[in-house]
């Protein structure tokens, strides 16, 4: 009897711990966009779902092309205010992107880099690679650079992007 | 041995001496010159409102002997971190002044002027604030708030080495951890004979080659490339990326580590992926001081990585572990061993002033 009452309370906070976990994933904050922009984002998985996303094919690690799927660092940074497009000029050029990831993995972007109207590549935050979710260790979110002769830019677990003015 | 047992006899007839606390006359002053080599680059901040100063210095390294910042008298922050084992303590977890045992495993002090984020866990991000955590801590130096600070104000020289290094003889915990914090920016190791083969003043010996091959190389079993692969988290001049890892200790991690910082669950088990600087003196190893050889550390990343959702994909990507042979661990020992910096553990201006 005691057995089974233990059993059930086991259930019973599995269920709980499993709506509690449910909850706050919802409403998790997934990715910053901060820094030298003029509307900082606070994103949510729903929000990032949401934004257009732009196919890519790149070269990972195992040296296979691959099909990712996410959006342009640059729509991001669209949304949050940063110089980019026809501002992306004079001072604005010395500016620089800082990608983190979840292990303090950091890389870096010059903002031109990132944007259309300089590069020919369409650098993503990917969010699934050949149709199916980033697995764990890359994802949820992984910068994807195509072209890109080594990976090492591309950073797994992604969590912030802060534009910052080089000084 | 002998010497060791030497130095311990030495440092209990000095901290039973440290109630006559000598102060230098003149203190030395000016701004504090940092020396290390240009490997190390200059990616570290310095609080504005706490400079780094030759007076600033010489308080925080009094400070960091002085055990009347613990609650008992009993403990100072040298207790957990001796100097000849590079700021560590020789034992799994630390024990406070009620004589309970610490969380987790007393970490090595060294060139912490380049760690953005202190403790296993990365929870604090200067260390102003780190050195409050240990001296109010019920199972470290216990101190409440401002019992420390009213402590030193009652003795002869403390007052006045604060005025000096902060303009008013007013002790509070936030300008101890101040001076700390300048003391311990000071903690340089750019001396091990590995900084002396990269500066080209010391010829490795074979098994040192071959251990520093396994360390650099990542292992491609189709082209016979054999590796452990360590540089890609203890790589670099400092012999450290500032990341936090699950490096496969337990399936279901018993402490969540970042976890509990940071509050995402890819976080869970994730700890500091610590310095190599000393290794071969700061035994145990890991955040719960579980191995107490660099062998035993060897053995786990060999044969024995747990593998777990949140397990590095550096490690992940190695199902079976690396499987070192009995030589190859040889190797990659004596190669650990060049981390070890003599110049560090015996630098007099490191050592206890009292």
């Amino acid at each position: 009897m005691k057995n089974i009452n233990a059993q059930r309370v086991g259930c019973w906070s599995l269920l709980i711990v499993c709506l509690l976990t449910g909850l706050t994933s919802q409403a998790q904050t997934v990715l910053t966009v901060t820094g030298e922009v003029t509307k900082p984002l606070t994103l949510q998985a729903a929000d990032l779902k949401a934004m257009a996303h732009t196919q890519v094919t790149g070269k990972d690690r195992d040296g296979k092309e691959h099909q990712y799927a996410g959006i342009l660092v640059v729509d991001l940074l669209k949304q949050a205010g940063a110089t980019v497009g026809g501002e992306l000029r004079g001072e604005n050029l010395t500016k620089y992107v800082i990608v983190k990831a979840i292990d303090g993995y950091e890389v870096l972007f010059a903002l031109p880099e990132l944007d259309a109207d300089f590069a020919s590549r369409s650098i993503i935050l990917a969010d699934s690679v050949d149709g199916a979710p980033l697995g764990s260790g890359v994802g949820p979110y992984r910068i994807v650079v195509p072209g890109e002769k080594k990976p090492a830019r591309w950073i797994r677990e992604v969590k912030s992007i802060e534009v910052r003015f080089a000084k | 041995m002998r010497y060791w047992k030497r130095s311990l006899v030495g440092a209990m007839v000095m901290a039973g001496l440290s109630a006559w606390t000598m102060v230098d006359d003149p203190v030395p002053t000016g701004p504090y010159p940092f020396h290390y080599p240009a490997s190390f680059g200059s990616r570290f901040t310095i609080p504005a409102d706490n400079p780094t100063t030759r007076e600033g210095v010489y308080l925080g390294r009094m400070l960091f002997y002085e055990p009347r910042l613990s609650s008992t008298q009993t403990i100072s922050c040298a207790s957990c971190h001796q100097q000849a084992r590079a700021f560590t303590d020789g034992l799994a977890l630390s024990v406070g002044v009620h004589g309970k045992t610490t969380r987790r495993n007393s970490m090595s002090l060294t060139n912490l002027l380049w760690v953005h984020q202190l403790f296993w866990d990365g929870r604090s991000t200067s260390l102003e604030e780190q050195a409050l955590v240990p001296l109010g801590h019920t199972d470290e130096m216990g101190s409440k708030p401002g019992e420390a600070a009213k402590a030193l104000q009652k003795t002869k020289p403390y007052p006045t080495l604060f005025k000096q290094v902060f303009g008013s003889d007013t002790i509070t915990d936030v300008r101890i951890s101040k001076a700390l914090a300048q003391f311990e920016r000071t903690l340089i190791s750019a001396d091990s004979r590995y900084d002396q083969y990269a500066a080209g003043h010391y010829q490795l010996t074979e098994s040192e080659q071959r251990g520093m091959q396994l360390f650099n190389r990542s292992p491609s079993p189709e082209q016979g490339v054999r590796g452990g692969n360590c540089a890609h988290c203890h790589g670099g001049a400092k012999l450290y990326q500032e990341l936090f890892h699950n490096n496969g200790l337990d399936k279901q991690a018993t402490d969540s580590g970042r976890q509990a910082i940071t509050g995402l669950a890819l976080d869970q088990g994730r700890f500091r992926v610590p310095t190599l600087r000393n290794i071969a003196l700061t035994a145990p190893y890991m955040h719960d001081g579980r191995f107490s050889s660099l062998e035993k550390v060897l053995d786990h990343y060999s044969e024995h990585i747990q593998p777990s959702p949140m397990l590095a994909p550096e490690l992940a990507g190695q199902p079976n572990g690396f499987q070192l042979t009995p030589g190859e661990k040889t190797d990659l020992v004596s190669f650990l061993r060049l981390f070890t910096d003599s110049t560090f553990i015996h630098n007099p201006q490191f050592a206890n002033p009292h």
